[in-house]
């Protein structure tokens, strides 16, 4: 459908190739065969049916209109994606790129039991100091009197200004259980 | 309607809504003005702050973001020739040209104020627009609201991205995370896998934050920060801009002003064509059309004027229809769905002094963009300088906060992250997120009108609309037709873009 987007027609032979949009276009029709198979599963079944006019709309109408939607537009682009003239830019990740995001996000993933666990304050510190040193921040000084200002007032900003909850400092937690008993 | 403007009017003149909308504009400037972090992710960061705030509070503050962000991203193209988003792109044609000349100085002053008569000339147009389409929207019914959503996902997976197929394809994607949880008629849960989390659906927040804004960071961090700018010019270098010269401009501001206003009508084209299209158009008016891209004054007020006149008319179906027109509205409408409003013709029906409200907050925040750009534009140029390797640890840390802070749940967390590295990959494979994001949005509504429709037809569908619902038959026949014209349009604008930026010799 997009002009600009096709090769030029006497190209057309050399670019019947698979490309990544053409592994995308069979991976919908699975994801569409798939979802087929697991509604009656998904959907749970009203347990006591009032006044049933037979008329109202089943809740796995729109799930089979998506799985459809999916299977239909999976096999469009499977053959679309052969005049597709785009780059796999995943596959120009280089080996920095690559580094730097993986562990960014692993840094992400273990900020979350960490919140939980140790608290806003000092987890928030804690990966601000390892991201930023890991991006290439040398100047510690300022790196330590950012980690300790920012996620105090972040903390602040939340729970006082705007009385929402973010996990609190572990002292915080000893002291009100101690206050308690 | 007359009486809804008056008595929002009346509420937008509040202490507290002009200080926040304040706040917004200088944290907006503050993240425009700063290389690779742009306006769409600093609404997704702040977005959880506003869901804590009145409506006539923390919309206003969004709106605050939003402007100060577009208008921030000039101060790098000018001074360094970095553009701080990608609306401001065709302004490093001219801007950093001046700063050599010693200009820098006049060329952020004519930006600022091309961007302020830009901004505050389709807000008004907005405001005189929206009345009628809203007296429209009243009269529309379940069938009509069902063809109009039907018709706007549509249009948005046509035009946001390269390949129409693969817009679609994002636009089912989000559909399906739309029904996990609970179905929108029975309350049946639906593609829960039996993890209890989702049986209250996939959380909007962590999503929005997790495709807007993580991605961004994990694009800045491909490559390892060189550290600050060394060496900026000094932003008071060179005198002031003179009345002369600014009227000497001003056509070039009006024309790029109706040009931006146009292409804000269309969904899903945005500020980045509005500045290029402005900036080609006053190059072609111009008697001296080689001056541009050495240093000229007016290019800057022609790409300013024209990216920031987007602002005003993407509210325009977001606030009478409820359907976002691009990923700023779309993170507008989760800040109106957080604060318990649903935008569309109900909005405008229950609470038509409030919409009003918040579009008189939008003119008046020009007011305050003006008096507040106008003083602090020394101080953001040396925003240009803050290393990244700080600032991006800062923005996860706050993205987990906001994400947390709403419903206090670590699923949300990882929901953020799942979507932050699918919003990447998505990036990455030409997959663009917005339909998606729109559907999951309003996939929840589009299923609710077309239940009743079908309700209402009592079992027979197409004889009732056809018969008795002319305007959803209309609307029905006419989406392909105005999907084709939206696409093309669309692409012609792409690919002028394209074209031109691939060939500088036609811009500069």
């Amino acid at each position: 459908m997009d002009p600009h987007n096709e090769t030029n027609p006497t190209d057309r032979r050399s670019s019947w190739v698979m490309n990544f949009n053409t592994i995308f276009g069979v991976g919908f029709v699975v994801v569409s065969i798939v979802l087929f198979l697991i509604i009656p599963d998904q959907i749970a079944k009203p347990k006591i049916v009032f006044a049933n006019s037979g008329n109202d709309l089943d809740a796995s109408f729109f799930p089979q209109l998506v799985a459809g939607g999916f299977g239909i537009l999976g096999v469009w682009l499977f053959f679309r994606s052969f005049s597709i003239d785009e780059v796999n830019e995943v596959r120009l990740i280089d080996w920095e790129a690559f580094t730097n995001i993986a562990v960014t996000l692993l840094a992400m993933a273990v900020f979350i039991p960490l919140l939980t666990r140790v608290g806003f304050v000092i987890s928030g510190a804690l990966v601000i100091a390892f991201l930023s040193t890991f991006f290439g921040n040398r100047n510690y000084l300022l790196t330590a009197v950012v980690n300790i200002t920012v996620p105090v007032a972040i903390f602040y900003i939340f729970t006082k200004l705007l009385a929402t909850y973010l996990p609190p400092f572990p002292i915080d937690t000893i002291l009100t259980r101690l206050f308690i008993l | 309607m007359w009486e809804s403007f008056i008595e929002g009017f009346g509420m937008a003149m509040r202490l507290d809504t002009f200080a926040i909308m304040s706040v917004g504009l200088l944290l907006g400037m503050f993240v425009g003005a700063l290389p690779g972090f742009t306006t769409v992710m600093a609404m997704a960061i702040l977005l959880p702050l506003s869901f804590f705030l009145e409506p006539l509070i923390g919309i206003p503050f969004l709106l605050g973001v939003y402007k100060g962000g577009i208008y921030g991203g000039s101060i790098p193209a000018i001074l360094v020739s970095m553009p701080g988003t990608g609306a401001a792109v065709a302004t490093t044609f001219d801007g950093p040209a001046l700063t050599k000349k010693g200009k820098a100085r006049k060329a952020l002053e004519m930006a600022l104020f091309s961007s302020v008569f830009g901004d505050l000339s389709s807000d008004i147009v907005t405001i005189l627009f929206i009345g009628p389409i809203a007296i429209v929207a009243l009269m529309i019914g379940p069938p009509e609201l069902a063809a109009v959503l039907f018709l706007a996902l549509i249009v948005i997976a046509a035009t946001s991205s390269g390949v129409f197929v693969k817009g679609l394809l994002m636009m089912v994607l989000g559909l399906f995370l739309g029904m996990i949880g609970q179905d929108p008629i029975g309350a049946l849960s639906r593609f829960t896998f039996d993890i209890f989390p989702l049986r209250a659906g996939i959380p909007l927040l962590p999503m929005l934050i997790g495709v807007y804004a993580l991605p961004e960071i994990l694009f800045a961090i491909e490559k390892k920060s060189t550290g600050a700018i060394k060496q900026v010019v000094s932003s008071r270098e060179g005198g002031r801009l003179t009345f002369q010269e600014f009227r000497e401009s001003f056509r070039t501001i009006c024309r790029s002003t109706v040009i931006g206003t146009g292409i804000g009508m269309v969904p899903g084209v945005g500020q980045v064509v509005a500045a290029f299209m402005g900036y080609a158009a006053a190059k072609d008016a111009s008697k001296t059309p080689e001056e541009f891209g050495k240093g000229k004054l007016e290019g800057v007020a022609a790409a300013e004027a024209a990216n920031n006149a987007v602002n005003g008319p993407t509210m325009v179906p977001l606030l009478t229809l409820g359907i976002p027109g691009d990923n700023i509205t779309v993170i507008l409408i989760g800040a109106f769905i957080a604060q318990g409003l649903r935008p569309g013709p109900q909005l405008m029906e229950e609470q038509g002094p409030l919409v009003f409200a918040i579009l008189v907050a939008m003119v008046m925040a020009n007011i305050l963009f003006l008096i507040i750009g106008y003083f602090t534009i020394p101080l953001f140029a040396k925003v240009v300088m803050i290393r990244r390797s700080l600032l991006l640890p800062l923005t996860v840390v706050f993205a987990f906060a906001g994400s947390y802070v709403f419903r206090s749940s670590s699923f949300d967390l990882m929901v953020l992250v799942f979507f932050g590295a699918f919003g990447y990959l998505a990036r990455k494979l030409s997959f663009s997120v917005t339909p998606m994001v729109m559907a999951f949005i309003l996939g929840a509504e589009l299923e609710n009108s077309f239940g009743q429709t079908m309700a209402l037809s009592q079992g027979h569908v197409l004889r009732y609309i056809f018969l008795e619902r002319p305007i959803t038959a209309v609307l029905l026949v006419a989406t392909p037709f105005l999907t084709y014209l939206m696409w093309r349009r669309s692409m012609r604008l792409r690919h002028a873009l394209e074209d031109r930026v691939a060939s500088p010799d036609s811009l500069s």
